[in-house]
């Protein structure tokens, strides 16, 4: 029976090394997050919220203290030892979209599925169930660069999705997207939210991003400042 | 009257082969009085445009084994060349060990000389027929062995003092090769090159004497060592 | 898929793979003219010094090799007749050539030179037809006082085609023999070395002159020189008394060639291996660095490091067999020009005339030619995968 927390992190520490100087970036955080839930993470730039999203991504690992992302410890595990989960588990959207540029959007999309070993018929199924859910069913064949940012995005949300995976995660989604398109983007992540129960959690500063989010996230020079519910469960 | 002639023909053969054997048997112990011997020999060879002269020591035993030691000139002294009956060797103070002489190698410069000097008429040649002219024997002889160098020689004997005064030696396909003059009872002798008109090689022996040779002397290893 | 992306990512950059697959093309055409260009130097070589002078066997009197003579033909077949008749029955002979190798004086009233002498069946050596009359004509068939002199015996000799000279040697038991003979013709097999001293002269001439009726040995020549082996271990099992040898080893100047050529090519392809090696990992390398984000998303989507591998090295792979193609075909077309054409090439060493430029192409040759473009690209990529695949995730992402 899993547990109701998707993500715990307890005492993490983490810092960097900028030639000589060691800068911290997270500072003794400790929090944890529900499944379901649609999260914020806000701060200024520097405030180390890539960073912990990093962290919780498992594309990158603690100096000190405990994660546990859907029940699985993954302090002690290698980072290259944690692909699997972050393949069947995690999805992950970025800034810059980066999409495969020689694929197809239907092809970007098939990735993961190819990852995971899923037979044909079945990836053709939920390729096309995924981009028809981000209204690209016209685009299959399109290659990124044949595409608006906008629709790359949702290229990349529907790669993200594809894999059935308990968390997404991410990192200012809408920062290299005009507020149109920025808005029918944070429409659908909520859609899809609402819909699956999977859990998003977005670092961001765009304020209707936050605004929309259940839950936010501050921080502030690498600690958690406040945690504060948005709007009710 | 032919009946006659011939029966007479017949007892004058067996006759002719005796004497010839017997002549030729004069003419060795002429060449070769002594057993053991030492003997100097002077060398001059002439062609239409040179002349070399070399000198040697020759100590020999019986009529098959000498040894030939360089004197002059003085490029060559120091050299020794061993003759036995059917191989040649030849020392070098340079080289480590003496170096066998083909019989194909002996055809080349004085080495072929050598084997005209030293040709043993009474044993390795069977006198085929005497004629007489003046006072002189003819004699027509044949090598007993095809191994012997020359297949054919013949030889002109004074009378009186059974010393050859000429030789023509001949090869198996019949071709006249050398002629030897023989000169101061074989104290000297001239030898023509007729493949080469011109080419004279003259040798002068001197101070022939006694000398204990003793066997072991005659063998390759002791080249040079004594 | 994987090929897919491979090939894509190959195509991706249209310009720097271009210039790597001329790399790969240039070293695959180099190891085909080259290897091919050799393998027809060794195959005239061969075939000539086998056709022309020394047979495919060789057959001996038994003892021949190991003994010393110090007379010639101590060893000598002295039932040549018989052991010919034996082997001409087996259909892959093409002929025999009875011979006898001797040497002596030559002399013509004024001086006298050493002489090697090949006597021969003249019939069977106008079929050899190993050496150019440069004046007079070939040996007679029934003359066995005729001879052939190379051209600087007959400059030093100074004769020409009708003159007489004699030549002296010891017989087979030892006594000396001398034979006058006539200039039938003078000729050259284009080595000056060889031309100073050679004689060729019929075996019934030597025969007299050396007071034998034996050969020293008979040369058998076949149809196939594939067939060597085999028809020697025929000929082993049927024929008693004899030793016989091989082409192979009675051709040293042949390994010395096939020696040395192959130290060059071997060095040349070295080279070549080298510049394609360098050529291939750098562009991929690039093409890491270039995709250093995007390595970085597959990593975060849980692409795992093997899987990274493996796709950079399908890349090398692909070049490699789409250069390899393309080498073989380019090179096999200008082999084909080239044999076509009419290029000179200046005299090998010893020699004293040029040849024609030709390319032999052998499966081993162009098969070597493809594997070599395969495996270096393939092996080429094997780095920039390796550092592909350790790149930090969180670097590579934040990479611009």
């Amino acid at each position: 029976m899993a547990s109701n927390d998707v993500i715990t992190l307890d005492g993490v520490n983490k810092s960097y090394k900028l030639g000589r100087i060691r800068v911290p970036a997270l500072e003794n955080v400790t929090l944890t997050i529900a499944r379901g839930e649609f999260i914020a993470i806000a701060g200024p730039s520097g405030s180390g919220k890539t960073t912990l999203l990093n962290l919780i991504g498992c594309v990158d690992k603690p100096d000190a203290g405990r994660i546990v992302i859907d029940d699985v410890d993954v302090t002690p595990i290698p980072l290259h030892r944690l692909a699997a989960l972050r393949l069947n588990t995690l999805g992950f959207i970025f800034q810059t979209f980066n999409l495969i540029p020689v694929l197809s959007a239907y092809e970007n999309v098939e990735y993961p599925l190819l990852l995971q070993n899923v037979s044909r018929r079945e990836r053709d199924a939920r390729v096309r169930h995924w981009l028809g859910e981000v209204g690209l069913s016209e685009q299959l064949k399109q290659r990124p660069d044949q595409l608006s940012g906008g629709q790359r995005q949702r290229v990349a949300i529907a790669r993200a999705m594809v894999t059935e995976p308990k968390l997404v995660l991410a990192d200012e989604p809408t920062a290299n997207l005009d507020s149109d398109t920025a808005t029918h983007i944070l429409d659908l992540l909520a859609e899809i939210n609402a819909r699956t129960g999977c859990t998003f959690v977005f670092s961001t500063h765009d304020a209707s991003l936050i605004a929309r989010a259940q839950t936010v996230i501050r921080i502030k020079d690498g600690r958690v400042d406040d945690i504060l519910a948005a709007r009710a469960a | 009257m032919k009946t006659i002639l011939f029966t007479l023909a017949l007892f004058a053969l067996p006759l002719h082969a005796d004497e010839a054997s017997a002549i030729l048997a004069r003419v060795d112990a002429a060449r070769n009085p002594l057993p053991s011997f030492s003997v100097d020999v002077e060398l001059t060879s002439t062609s239409a445009t040179s002349t070399e002269s070399s000198k040697f020591h020759v100590y020999g035993k019986g009529s098959d084994r000498s040894i030939v030691e360089f004197i002059a000139p003085a490029t060559e002294k120091g050299k020794y060349l061993l003759m036995l009956r059917d191989a040649m060797w030849i020392y070098m103070p340079s080289a480590s060990r003496p170096i066998r002489i083909s019989p194909l190698q002996r055809l080349m410069g004085q080495a072929s000389n050598g084997d005209v000097a030293r040709t043993n008429f009474a044993i390795d040649y069977n006198p085929t027929s005497v004629a007489s002219e003046g006072n002189t024997w003819v004699l027509d002889l044949v090598a007993k062995d095809p191994s012997i160098a020359y297949a054919r020689v013949r030889l002109w004997v004074d009378k009186t003092t059974s010393e050859p005064s000429r030789a023509d030696f001949y090869v198996v396909s019949g071709k006249l090769i050398k002629r030897a003059h023989y000169y101061d009872q074989g104290r000297r002798v001239e030898i023509e090159d007729l493949l080469r008109p011109g080419n004279k090689t003259q040798m002068k022996y001197a101070n022939l004497a006694a000398r204990q040779n003793p066997e072991k002397m005659f063998t390759k290893d002791s080249l040079g060592k004594w | 898929m994987l090929i897919k992306l491979a090939l894509r990512n190959v195509l991706r950059n249209g310009r720097r793979s271009s210039i790597t697959l001329v790399v790969i093309v240039f070293g695959a055409v180099a190891l085909i003219l080259f290897g091919g260009y050799k393998a027809r130097t060794f195959w005239g070589l061969r075939e000539s010094t086998i056709r022309g002078r020394i047979g495919h066997l060789q057959i001996f009197k038994k003892g021949a090799s190991k003994a010393e003579a110090h007379k010639p033909l101590e060893y000598a077949l002295d039932d040549a007749t018989s052991i010919r008749k034996q082997v001409e029955r087996d259909p892959r002979v093409k002929m025999t050539a009875a011979q006898i190798t001797l040497m002596g004086l030559v002399s013509n009233g004024e001086k006298s030179e050493t002489f090697i002498a090949t006597a021969v069946e003249p019939a069977k050596d106008r079929e050899m037809n190993n050496q150019k009359i440069t004046a007079g004509s070939d040996l007679p068939d029934n003359e066995p006082d005729a001879i052939l002199i190379g051209r600087g015996l007959a400059q030093s000799m100074h004769v020409k085609p009708g003159d007489y000279l004699t030549l002296m040697t010891t017989t087979v038991a030892g006594s000396l023999n001398a034979m006058d003979v006539r200039i039938a013709g003078v000729f050259t097999i284009g080595i000056k070395d060889y031309d100073d001293r050679a004689v060729k002269m019929p075996i019934a001439g030597a025969q007299t002159l050396l007071q034998t009726k034996t050969v020293e040995k008979l040369l058998v020549f076949l149809n196939n020189t594939e067939d060597t082996e085999a028809v020697h271990n025929a000929f082993l099992a049927h024929l008693s008394g004899v030793e016989i040898k091989e082409w192979s080893e009675l051709a040293p100047f042949y390994h010395q060639v096939v020696g040395l050529y192959n130290g060059i090519f071997g060095f040349l392809g070295i080279v070549v291996f080298a510049i394609v090696v360098f050529s291939v990992a750098n562009t991929i390398l690039m093409s890491v660095l270039e995709r250093t984000r995007e390595i970085g998303t597959l990593m975060a989507m849980g692409t795992t490091r093997g899987r990274l591998r493996a796709m950079f090295v399908a890349e090398g792979v692909s070049i490699g067999i789409i250069g390899g193609v393309l080498g073989l075909a380019i090179g096999g077309g200008l082999a084909f020009l080239i044999n076509h054409g009419n290029v000179m090439l200046p005299p090998p060493p010893g020699y004293t005339t040029g040849y024609r430029l030709q390319i032999m192409m052998q499966p081993a040759v162009l098969l070597t030619a493809f594997l070599v473009s395969f495996v270096t690209a393939t092996i080429s990529s094997i780095v920039p995968a390796m550092k592909a695949s350790r790149l930090k995730i969180v670097d590579a992402l934040g990479h611009i």
